[in-house]
């Protein structure tokens, strides 16, 4: 497997002759992922029956150009008005939306879109060169080497409570148990859903999200006149092109980060069922964990902003590996893709790249064409995009409201997730008002319920033997990295003060 | 609740409400898994546990802050700061009133109804009456334009009503 360079440069000039797909396939993402309920793979369902009649390759392309869209639409809403678009992006109003309420929400969305873009193209040229090597990342990967990654990305709970540590554990543990709620994966045994049909099948994350960032976020706002502090108004006001020019030079000088955080995505999402909730909590809470100036991470930092972005945007092409050549979806995005392709007979596989390139390779270059025409699309909106922070409050939280109370509606089509946002609206709007962290009751909302299935699975694989968690050497490597990320923090604040001491010992 | 800073000892009885959620659906959830097979347990055998842990924790430092005069739980201070805030708070509760009416009514009369009256309501309640031209042009900006784009181009699930069937019949 493999392309030769003329053969892909051929199979990228093959995909510019799909522009008249890409190009509204791509205007359509950004508007779906920046409305939470509405993700990519609601939207392709919905037009199933225009994708159905498209050719194979077409349909493919475009749903490939939606999907790859959606996720940099999704980071918009989170950086200017706090909630974010899909759950992928639930880690980018971290150091996003402080930066915006601060006046440089145009110097963030500039950040989130090149580190986007520039993820994007990354992992998906690493994708296609590396497809041989990562198709086997999902073989090795198994339920006790997944617990441990669920355990990096519900370490980040820790991380995001600096302030207040008790506070955000009993935040994190509490969202952990909401996500307890439901039937389980192998006995199918209801827990704690107070009787409600609706929730055996877990709480609902899009109403879980919107209650938590939006509806809580909305009655927190009222007080105010405009989300901007006074400086941020008056910064927004005079802003001209420079804080987009600034945003990508921040993004550039902060290359590395970028590097290493969409190859993180890829990773995580070559692994069906990871996704890019954990992809991008793993890496803002890596990235917190790397960096010489961890205390800046959750005030507006922009490394806080580029490690999340990067991330989830690296899980977009790593979704597809395992779809082509194992015909195991990656996501709910790709599995929708295996239907329609399915559909149109085509055959999951090795053969499929040398079959029919333009389905097989075609996804990654429409990828990549979607992300060019994305980064020249969307660069220039940024001064726009973020005069929606000027819209005054009073017409601003109520329309949010309602149309993410409908966007909570839309996945399942049932009232009582309406109710059950209004319900977490309120836990945020307290959780808000008493210092614990809504974000670490939704980390432990998303990650709970997976976690508590590749638990559930390994026990089941080992009848009930503990001892599986500790029984493969990948997952044993990944304890020790695990461990020694949690304790790292305190050895180096340990050292750093051992040093000082030993300093202010040699003066005297 | 938190909206001022606090010289004196800080009103932690507010802080107390998440643990006390936290810890009374625990103890609900716990009693609800008491047939299920152990493996089914576990797991939130195991974060109860640590949840249990924490909200130890965290009432153990309360009470050495208490005992340290940093910290106090006084339910009066509570209805004194309400009382401080009390027409943010007013509206704060009228449009959660408000988004609950919402919810309950837009299964009968559908999106483009509901959330037409929702947002003009919404819009007059947090700033004037005299407020209602713009009220009125933004509200029904929102549905109208929320009908066309979800509802007829993307045949989105939206709730429907009587404004919905009626223009789906002469669309």
């Amino acid at each position: 497997m493999g392309p030769d360079l003329s053969v892909f440069l051929g199979l990228i000039a093959d995909t510019l002759g799909y522009w008249w797909v890409i190009i509204p396939a791509t205007i359509l993402g950004i508007v779906v992922g920046a409305i939470p309920g509405f993700s990519a793979a609601n939207t392709i369902i919905i037009l199933l029956p225009i994708t159905l009649t498209m050719e194979p390759a077409t349909g493919m392309i475009f749903m490939v150009s939606l999907y790859t869209s959606s996720r940099l639409g999704a980071g918009i809403p989170a950086i200017l008005v706090n909630i974010p678009g899909t759950a992928g992006a639930a880690a980018t109003p971290l150091d996003g939306y402080p930066m915006a309420v601060a006046g440089r929400g145009q110097q963030a969305l500039a950040i989130s879109f090149t580190s986007s873009v520039a993820a994007g193209l990354i992992t998906t040229v690493a994708a296609i060169i590396l497809i041989p090597w990562l198709s086997q990342v999902a073989f090795h990967l198994h339920s006790v080497e997944m617990i441990v990654v669920m355990l990096f990305g519900i370490s980040l709970i820790a991380t995001i409570s600096a302030e207040d540590k008790i506070k955000g554990l009993i935040a994190g543990f509490f969202g952990l148990m909401i996500g307890y709620i439901g039937a389980d994966v192998v006995y199918e045994a209801p827990r704690g859903s107070f009787g409600f049909l609706e929730l055996y099948d877990k709480v609902p994350l899009i109403p879980a999200l919107v209650g938590l960032f939006a509806i809580s976020e909305a009655f927190v706002v009222i007080e105010r006149s405009s989300i901007l502090s006074k400086q941020g108004e008056i910064d927004q006001k005079q802003a001209g092109w420079g804080p987009t020019f600034e945003g990508i030079r921040e993004t550039l000088v902060h290359w590395k980060e970028v590097i290493w955080t969409s190859l993180l995505g890829l990773v995580i999402g070559v692994i069906p069922g990871a996704g890019a909730a954990i992809a991008s909590f793993v890496a803002y809470q890596q990235s917190r964990l790397m960096s010489k100036t961890p205390e800046l991470y959750g005030t507006g930092h922009v490394p806080g902003l580029i490690a999340p972005e990067s991330a989830n945007n690296g899980v977009t092409s790593g979704t597809l590996i395992p779809l082509l050549i194992i015909g195991v979806p990656g996501g709910a995005t790709a599995a929708i893709m295996a239907v329609v392709l399915e559909y149109h007979g085509v055959n999951f596989g090795p053969d499929l790249f040398d079959t029919q390139p333009m389905i097989a390779y075609g996804s990654f270059t429409a990828m990549l064409v979607t992300y060019v025409l994305l980064g020249l699309m969307i660069l220039p909106l940024t001064r726009y995009f973020s005069h929606v922070m000027v819209v005054p409050t009073v017409y601003m939280a109520p329309i949010l409201i309602a149309f993410t109370l409908v966007g909570s509606f839309v996945p399942r089509a049932y009232i009582f997730d309406m109710g059950v946002a209004i319900v977490f609206g309120i836990i945020g709007y307290i959780a808000r008002r008493t210092g614990y962290h809504v974000a670490a009751i939704l980390i432990g909302v998303i990650l709970g319920p997976l976690l508590e299935n590749y638990f559930l699975r390994a026990l089941r694989i080992s009848q009930g033997d503990l001892g599986v968690l500790f029984s493969s050497t990948i997952g044993n490597i990944l304890w020790v990295l695990l461990l020694l990320s949690l304790v790292a923090p305190g050895m180096k604040r340990y050292f750093a003060l051992s040093r000082v001491n030993r300093k202010k010992t040699g003066s005297d | 609740m938190n909206n001022e800073p606090h010289q004196s000892p800080r009103n932690i009885l507010p802080d107390c409400i998440i643990p006390a959620l936290a810890l009374a659906f625990t103890v609900y959830y716990l009693t609800t898994i008491t047939e299920v097979p152990w493996i089914s347990q576990a797991s939130a055998i195991v974060v109860s546990g640590l949840l249990l842990l924490s909200i130890l924790a965290f009432v153990i430092r309360s009470i050495w802050r208490i005992r340290r005069h940093q910290e106090t739980l006084q339910i009066t201070a509570i209805f004194r700061d309400l009382s401080a805030y009390r027409a943010i708070n007013l509206k704060r509760l009228a449009l959660l009133l408000l988004t609950i009416a919402y919810v309950w009514l837009i299964d009968s009369f559908g999106f483009t109804l509901t959330t037409f009256v929702f947002v003009f309501s919404g819009i007059v309640l947090l700033s004037t009456l005299a407020n209602w031209k713009n009220a009125l042009i933004v509200s029904l900006s929102c549905s109208v334009i929320g009908y066309i784009v979800f509802i007829y181009f993307f045949k989105t699930r939206f709730p429907e009503g009587p404004i919905e069937h009626w223009l789906k019949g002469i669309l």
